[in-house]
């Protein structure tokens, strides 16, 4: 009996959710995200032996700034993107490796639920592992008279952090469906293309995703730095209606560009 | 799904959803002061009413050991009037000063008219009560005991009013000075504890100042009409709610000024127009070494609804001042 395409989703996503849970790159994700919480820990201490960890000027940063510049330094600008690379362009190119594709495409299931469902799977596991990492790091960072004050802010990382992992991991999920090196196709639009576009003048930082994610960021950019200095020369900010368009749009449309990928796409297994 | 998966699910739901349970509770329904404002600010807060507009402070013993307060000293002419006050009153402002916090209470009247009449400036130091009591007593004033505080009232027309400036001594190293009504009113807050602790907008500002040995928060509104500012400012204030400025004095002067916007597109707009200040200041700077340092260390940030600016006058600047002023005086003779 054939499942139909979101039951079969369901299956893949139980299946899938386990395994990468529980897989080596899991502890790249733990050490990746744990560095921040490291650094949240390092700026308690200090705080509480009345040390400043972070001064612009000669003038300590509060709390909230820190967490800012953690959450935009950080987690929008590194692990994100990285995450994204590495479970994005892994979910059909692990089974290939693993040579266990042959396994899931030979169930009466259709091929593109097999990728949904596990890019269902790699979205909730990398939001349960980012999400609350980013709550301990602000509840470490922010003094809790600032609470009241920064709350709406954690409130809107959170969902900035949720959507950029899925934005980028439909991006790579893509990738990684239809290239033959999709790890290094990855890193260089992380690490190459998006950094060269976003301090250019022109159009072409809009076929970016962090030039949506950062219309929507509720922390300024310091606008100290070259970068910071380019990027505010040549600011072109999306409005807040226009930014979320265009990140659900490319978030559906590559999922839908990487199901049709594997339905028609032959995978050759090694021998 | 296995067991340990389900485990980790729970981990994590558990974190986000304490997390964000507190925060929202926190937000909503309110931190108890006691708990949001532990610690923030000094202790002679407690003596501030809770009407304060505009909360001031500084850390004279810092700021008069600092390498900063040296160069001017140097600089300065002897005076004979602060040699005969300080005879008087037995008081050395340089010596026996350690702190000050300055309040404005607006109340129903306009701020700018009568400014001493709501304003209460607490000095942390080292006093000689009686012979201050003495003085006063010499000079035609009156002494009274309120709320078990000596309250020292100078008379204005023969009588003391609410007008009449006073001097509170309110703990033992603590006088409060100011108009009789407004030093009454401090003594009042620390006895009832009803004071500028349960204004929680104005103890967040300073709760998140760290190390500054001087700084000034309050409501922006309160400050503008004391200030001339430029045209351009003037147009942006109706969206600016909150201020706070703090520094740090030492060789040099470093601080940041912080204002809070209405919301984000007014934080956004005020952005714009000090980034065209930035710009100007750095074209007029052009020539002058000493400027174009200051100007260079002029550091637009912000986020949300906060629009700050950190300066850093460096100890290269007061030395072009200083050698200035010697050539100056120099040529004098």
């Amino acid at each position: 009996m054939s499942l139909g395409f979101w039951s079969a989703s369901r299956r893949v996503f139980d299946l899938s959710l386990g395994e990468m849970l529980w897989s080596r790159r899991t502890i790249f994700m733990a050490l990746v995200v744990g560095g921040p919480v490291l650094l949240a820990v390092i700026v308690r201490a200090l705080d509480m032996f009345g040390l400043t960890a972070l001064r612009v000027n000669g003038q300590a940063v509060g709390g909230t700034s820190v967490f800012g510049v953690l959450i935009w330094m950080l987690f929008l600008r590194f692990i994100v993107p990285v995450l994204a690379v590495f479970y994005g362009t892994a979910l059909m190119a692990d089974e290939v490796e693993d040579k266990t594709l042959t396994y899931l495409f030979t169930r009466p299931i259709p091929r593109g639920a097999v990728l949904v469902g596990k890019y269902l799977a790699y979205v909730t596991c990398t939001m349960l592992v980012v999400l609350p990492a980013v709550v301990l790091v602000y509840f470490l960072v922010v003094p809790f008279r600032a609470v009241p004050g920064s709350f709406t802010s954690l409130v809107t990382d959170l969902g900035l952090l949720g959507l950029g992992l899925a934005v980028y991991g439909a991006v790579f999920a893509f990738v990684g469906a239809y290239f033959k090196r999709p790890l290094v196709l990855g890193l260089v639009f992380v690490f190459g293309w998006e950094p060269t576009v976003m301090v250019l003048p022109g159009y072409l930082k809009q076929f970016t995703v962090a030039h949506y994610l950062q219309a929507l960021v509720p922390h300024a950019m310091p606008s100290d730095g070259l970068t910071g200095l380019l990027q505010g020369f040549f600011k072109e900010t999306p409005s807040l209606g226009a930014s979320l368009f265009w990140l659900i749009a490319g978030t559906v449309v590559f999922l839908w560009l990487a199901t049709r990928a594997v339905e028609h796409r032959e995978y050759v297994l090694e021998q | 799904m296995s067991k340990k998966t389900r485990y980790f699910l729970l981990v994590s739901g558990a974190i986000l959803i304490v997390g964000l349970g507190t925060g929202l509770v926190a937000s909503y329904l309110g931190l108890p002061v006691s708990l949001s404002s532990q610690a923030a600010g000094p202790a002679e807060l407690q003596y501030v009413p809770p009407d304060a507009a505009v909360v001031a402070y500084a850390n004279v013993r810092d700021v008069m050991n600092s390498e900063f307060r040296r160069r001017f000293r140097e600089l300065e002419p002897p005076s004979t009037d602060r040699d005969q006050f300080e005879q008087k009153t037995g008081l050395d402002i340089e010596r026996d000063i350690d702190s000050v916090v300055a309040a404005f209470m607006p109340g129903t009247d306009d701020l700018s008219a009568r400014p001493e009449r709501s304003a209460v400036v607490l000095a942390r130091g080292r006093f000689e009560a009686a012979r201050l009591e003495a003085l006063a007593l010499e000079h035609g004033g009156t002494a009274e005991d309120y709320k078990g505080k000596r309250l020292l009232t100078r008379l204005d027309s023969g009588k003391a009013d609410a007008d009449g400036m006073a001097v509170g001594f309110i703990e033992a190293d603590l006088v409060g000075l100011g108009s009789a009504e407004a030093v009454k009113r401090a003594i009042d807050a620390g006895a009832d504890h009803r004071n500028v602790a349960s204004n929680n907008d104005l103890m967040r500002l300073v709760a998140e100042l760290d190390n500054s040995n001087v700084w000034a928060v309050g409501r922006f509104d309160a400050l503008a009409r004391q200030a001339r500012l430029p045209s351009e400012v003037q147009a942006q204030l109706p969206t600016v709610t909150w201020f706070s400025a703090a520094g740090h004095v030492n060789g040099g002067v470093n601080g940041v000024f912080k204002a809070e916007a209405r919301d984000e597109a007014a934080a956004q707009n005020l952005r714009d127009v000090v980034r065209g200040f930035l710009a100007m200041a750095r074209l007029q700077a052009g020539s002058r070494p000493g400027m174009q340092q200051m100007v260079d260390s002029l550091q637009l940030t912000g986020e949300g609804t906060t629009v700050a600016l950190a300066f850093s006058i460096p100890s290269e600047f007061f030395d072009a001042l200083e050698a200035m002023a010697k050539q100056r005086q120099g040529n004098g003779r």
